[in-house]
């Protein structure tokens, strides 16, 4: 019995892993945002402030707070952790060239804010349902 | 210019309850930050405050606020508290702005702008924006930040983005009047001497930066170009008259590296005012002033909360007698730990050389003969939000 219970445990942490390892962010637009595919350099710019259009399309950035999906699309996209990167749109804001992006509590209020919102962009984990949005390909 | 910066503040501020239908719409944001810092020197006093025996006269208090009443039009206002040593000690104006952004090619702000010239002025005052205590003071001298932080005016902005992957440009252009109080540090190498300012002094300014972010990844290169004239009421023991400079030309080039954990920043820069002082029934002054100042500096970031760096800094007075007060060299070590999102702290280690610089850091203070070697210890502790 103990034998069975340890081999139980061993498979459901091998899960855990496997299914952490292959967890990935995917980046979301409002309908408006008439584009399907960006560069890197491009999406990096938007959500560090440097720009507010994607191939002339005007857009808003809305982040998560701290998460899985946040950390992920940081280290993905950004290269930075939580702090550098909001201490760089801290100093955009306090030297009047942007105002803080929104930061929503998770997936699902993401989702909503995208759809709802001409120009939003954002990012979610790619099992969470997002109907409604786009998904953008990042180049 | 006074009018014309009422006029367009309240044309911006106008239009906010005319555009918008509720706060949220708005989108309103309050955002600041506070610091506290120490000093302390071997010898000498520095920036005002009595260091030579440990000094936390040095607070500073900003609070931001901005709305966003159309999608282009973006108004703001930030208000700051500042205290070091004999200077300061009042809530001041940082900036009050209406930014239009057409596109990513073209914005213009508007107000009491930040004046965009060099590589860190448009952010020497935000302390949470890098790892230094102090910046290199030759360019960036910290007790003149609310001279040199702004101007009255405007500036026009944008990107541009070159063919044949060649990067891209980030331009900036101003224009407007730059005004010095009469006790502001900028003018203490003078009023140490016995010259006096009543009201100040100020004078137009007008500019351009462009910053290439190039092909090469994390690698930006720069150059910016100030003119700048100055003039004002002036006295000397009983006499009284006027000061004036002609019209002289601010060059900065600077570079910037980034790579995975490592960043090197360098910058050079030429003031060269030429002052003349005429004073009635007095003697007519020329004090002629070239300063060729530059740094170049490093950090890395051992960790996500500790980023340690170094720099080395130096400012000649070209014109200056041949002694300790033409220059001053600072070699310093810096490090930034970032307890959580909102806390960090500081601590940096200077090795200075020389009394001579922009703002004359040992002016002002209780030194009865300045050394011209010192070491300045700085601690401190910010909160932003």
């Amino acid at each position: 019995m103990k034998k069975l219970l340890y081999a139980i445990l061993l498979v459901a942490s091998a899960s855990i892993f496997v299914v952490q390892a292959k967890a990935q962010v995917i980046v979301i637009a409002n309908p408006s945002v008439k584009v399907s595919e960006v560069s890197k350099s491009d999406l990096v710019d938007v959500f560090t402030g440097a720009s507010t259009s994607l191939k002339g399309s005007r857009v808003t950035p809305v982040l998560l707070m701290e998460s899985v999906h946040h950390e992920l699309f940081l280290r993905t996209y950004i290269a930075k952790s939580d702090g550098p990167f909001r201490n760089g749109w801290k100093s955009l804001v306090l030297s009047g060239q942007a105002s803080m992006p929104k930061s929503l509590p998770n997936d699902a209020a993401v989702v909503e804010f995208v759809r709802n919102n001409q120009g939003a962009v954002g990012y979610i984990g790619d099992s969470t349902p997002h109907d409604g949005v786009i998904v953008l390909t990042i180049k | 210019m006074n009018r014309l910066l009422v006029s367009a503040l309240a044309l911006a501020l106008g239009a906010i309850p005319a555009a918008a239908q509720s706060l949220d719409d708005l989108n309103i944001q309050i955002h600041g930050y506070a610091t506290q810092g120490f000093l302390y020197t071997t010898q000498n006093n520095i920036f005002s405050t009595n260091s030579s025996n440990g000094s936390p006269a040095w607070s500073e208090a900003v609070l931001n606020l901005t709305a966003v009443p159309t999608p282009k039009l973006r108004v703001g206002v930030q208000a700051r508290y500042f205290l070091l040593g004999n200077y300061g000690n009042t809530i001041s104006l940082d900036w009050a702005q209406g930014d239009y952004k057409f596109n990513e090619k073209i914005g213009f702000r508007f107000g009491k702008v930040k004046t965009p010239e060099g590589l860190f002025n448009e952010v020497q005052d935000i302390d949470s924006a890098y790892i230094w205590s102090i910046l290199p003071q030759g360019i960036y001298p910290v007790a003149t930040r609310t001279s040199i932080l702004t101007h009255l005016g405007g500036v026009v902005y944008g990107n541009i983005k070159l063919p044949a992957k060649a990067g891209s440009i980030d331009y900036r252009a101003w224009d407007g009047e730059r005004i010095i109080a009469s006790n502001d540090p900028l003018l203490a190498s003078f009023t140490t001497k016995g010259f006096g300012f009543p009201n100040g002094a100020n004078g137009n300014i007008f500019g351009g930066t462009l910053r290439w972010k190039t092909p090469v990844q994390g690698l930006m290169l720069g150059a910016s170009e100030t003119g700048n004239n100055q003039g004002g009421q002036a006295t000397l023991a009983t006499f009284t008259g006027t000061t004036t400079t002609q019209t002289f030309q601010i060059p900065f080039y600077f570079g910037q590296y980034e790579h995975k954990r490592i960043t090197v920043d360098y910058e050079y820069m030429r003031l060269p005012p030429h002052y003349t002082f005429v004073f009635t029934g007095g003697p007519t002054i020329k004090v002629p002033l070239d300063f060729r100042n530059w740094y170049g500096m490093g950090t890395y970031k051992v960790s996500d909360k500790l980023v340690v760096g170094t720099y080395f800094s130096s400012s000649i007075n070209r014109l200056a007698a041949l002694d300790s007060s033409r220059y001053q060299k600072d070699w310093a070590l810096s490090a930034r730990y970032d307890v959580n999102s909102f806390v960090y702290l500081k601590g940096e280690q200077h090795f200075l050389d020389g009394i001579g610089g922009i703002a004359d850091a040992y002016s002002n203070t209780n030194n009865t003969i300045v050394q011209p070697q010192t070491k300045l210890t700085i601690l401190k502790v910010g909160v932003s939000f």
